[in-house]
């Protein structure tokens, strides 16, 4: 997913390698780079499920605005991953309605 | 409390080029803005932006954007990031939302240049990973470098969908189809044609039905709707997917307006609910002026003059400027922004449907519906001439404010509105002056309509701007126009400079017969 060498762009500045979890699993990413991006380059899509009818959602606006792609990072719900930033060692989980999993209703 | 001469709220092209020209009149400019990164959209857009010279025109947005925010550093602007403006109070006090904090501040002027936000359409399944805005598409590909996906439907042929369609193929993505309900491709025939001569379908008149999958899209299947709306039985068309990306319009971010009292109206021209401003972008508050796209829907180029506007208007409203010295810049700036304000895809022209071009040429069907110019209808407009050795054929169909190709070339073979014309008009290429086949035009050419064609020799040198970059002596096909392959060809040149900013410049041999038909280049499979 991710793109080496752009027609116009070249590459990509990007922040140190680092590692992180999602749903306890060890992925990459690089510092500094919004969770979300990280995840979708690691081919993961699903970010949660909605409370009521446990159906998926992944990224939609990627700017922060619509919150389809919240998640659960280091431990706090509803955290908008496509505008946080990607520090080693976090811990990134799935979202079940408004919480974790075993917290879903 | 902390008190400054000027908040502006935003920091995209609007609010940066107000900031900028407010503080370069002495005021202590703040600018808010609730991203991470100033420049609102621009550090997204890779392609050159159209217009002429004032406006910056085959500059990227990318660069643009940069030398806003170097303008911005240099006037002394103050911009703070990760700051959410949350309300506006009486005498222009503002709350700030900055981290885990709530800031108050004043000023004495506020410029409210919030932008806009992506429309939707909601169809069955629309909500599964996998469904997202051309906007998301192009953060993740320009600033992140990460594919959005790897076979996109695009909906939506409006210039955010033929410009991020594009952007999408140069992120080495496969376009699967542009779909869009209205009759006609609603952007630039320009950025469609260069989606079609790669190969990407568009299908007019048509919508989306469902998305599939379970967990993820897997499939999309649109349909052609009939003049009721109504999905026209057995037209629908399935197509393999991971992606769907809508772009069915903006929405002016208002609600600041609405809450510091500004008078707003609900206006389909300006694209939804926005201020009611005057010349200046000042609202029915005084000294609270609103610029770019938050009072209507238009192109970054505007936004920007819109908000150098505004900025020197809040200085002379303070006694920074002297009414004669705002009159001398509001001449300059309120003629570059009429010349972006002409057209066939004007704000003012909006719902009007044109059969010709202001010169009198009939508008190309094939291209309104299909996205590019049948070669039977190509003939019929002023740039496409042929003549002896190399020379431009400029295959520019609409009256679109846009004329760097007049601009680049060294020995003025290129016209665009001759005797005092607009920026609209076709260009014209004139032969007496001797084309050198520099191909600084071709470079120039923000919609890439431009070719250097050599009729006799068959040889036709086109912009490229995809990866790898073929090599010379390479043996491929080359395609036409609607994307076909047209006839085998060979390699002869491959051009890169500097004054080209990216934009390769490819020469390719066919048989002669087919120089007036092959307009794009693949390496054969």
């Amino acid at each position: 997913m991710r793109i080496n060498e752009h027609p116009v762009l070249g590459g990509y500045p990007k922040g140190e390698a680092v590692a992180f979890t999602f749903d306890g699993a060890r992925l990459s990413g690089y510092a500094g780079e919004p969770v979300a991006m990280a995840l979708k380059a690691a081919g993961v899509f699903i970010h949660r499920y909605t409370r009521k009818n446990h159906s998926p959602r992944g990224i939609f606006c990627a700017i922060g605005r619509c919150t389809d792609c919240v998640m659960i990072v280091n431990g706090r719900p509803n955290v908008r991953t496509c505008i946080t930033p990607l520090a080693a060692d976090m811990d990134v989980r799935t979202q079940y309605g408004m919480g974790a999993k075993h917290a879903a209703l | 409390m902390q008190r400054c001469d000027l908040i502006v709220i935003g920091a995209g092209p609007a609010g940066l080029s107000a900031a900028v020209e407010a503080a370069r009149q002495g005021m202590r400019v703040t600018v808010y803005d609730e991203n991470a990164r100033p420049g609102g959209q621009l550090f997204k857009q890779i392609h050159k932006f159209f217009g002429s010279r004032e406006h910056k025109a085959k500059i990227r947005g990318i660069r643009i954007g940069e030398e806003l925010l170097q303008e911005a550093s240099a006037a002394g602007v103050q911009v703070e990031l990760d700051a959410v403006v949350t309300g506006i109070f009486a005498d222009k006090e503002v709350t700030v939302r900055q981290g885990e904090r709530m800031l108050r501040r004043k000023a004495d002027t506020l410029i409210i240049a919030t932008g806009a936000s992506e429309n939707m359409t909601s169809f069955e399944n629309w909500t599964l990973p996998g469904v997202i805005g051309a906007g998301a598409a192009q953060t993740m590909m320009n600033l992140h470098g990460v594919r959005p996906g790897e076979k996109i439907l695009m909906l939506g042929s409006g210039n955010v969908g033929l410009v991020v369609g594009f952007q999408l193929l140069q992120a080495g993505c496969q376009v699967v189809a542009v779909a869009d309900a209205l009759p006609g491709i609603g952007g630039y025939g320009v950025h469609a044609a260069k989606l079609a001569r790669c190969g990407v379908p568009f299908y007019t008149a048509h919508t989306i039905v469902r998305a599939e999958g379970v967990e993820r899209v897997t499939g999309a299947v649109i349909g052609a709707i009939d003049q009721n709306w109504h999905i026209v039985p057995d037209s629908e068309k399935h197509f393999d997917v991971d992606t769907i990306c809508l772009a069915v319009g903006l929405s002016p971010m208002s609600r600041l307006c609405g809450l510091a009292g500004c008078v707003m109206e609900d206006n389909p021209q300006k694209a939804g609910l926005v201020p009611v401003v005057d010349a200046l972008g000042e609202t029915s508050v005084p000294g609270i002026f609103a610029a770019g796209d938050v009072s209507g829907i238009e192109e970054a180029s505007s936004a920007m003059i819109e908000g150098r506007i505004a900025g020197l208007a809040a200085a002379h409203r303070m006694g920074f400027m002297a009414s004669s010295a705002l009159d001398a810049r509001l001449a300059e700036l309120t003629g570059a922004l009429a010349s972006l304000r002409a057209g066939m895809f004007a704000p003012g022209s909006k719902g009007k449907v044109f059969t010709h071009t202001a010169e009198g040429c009939a508008l190309s069907a094939s291209l309104l519906r299909r996205g590019f110019v049948a070669d039977e209808e190509i003939d019929r407009y002023p740039g496409v001439t042929r003549a002896r050795g190399v020379h431009p054929v400029l295959e520019c169909t609409q009256n679109i404010p846009c004329n760097p190709c007049a601009d680049a070339c060294p020995r003025q073979c290129i016209t665009v509105g001759a005797d005092g014309g607009t920026i609209t008009a076709l260009p014209v290429f004139d032969a007496a002056r001797g084309c050198t086949g520099c191909g600084l035009c071709v470079a120039a050419c923000s919609g890439q309509a431009i070719f250097l064609v050599d009729e006799e020799a068959g040889e036709i040198t086109l912009p490229y701007e995809f990866l790898p970059l073929p090599q010379k002596g390479e043996q491929g096909m080359a395609l036409g126009r609607d994307g076909q392959p047209v006839c085998p060809a060979e390699v002869v040149a491959v051009r890169t400079s500097a004054a080209f900013d990216k934009t390769n410049l490819l020469t390719i041999r066919v048989p002669a017969e087919y120089a007036g038909r092959a307009r794009f280049y693949r390496k054969e499979r």
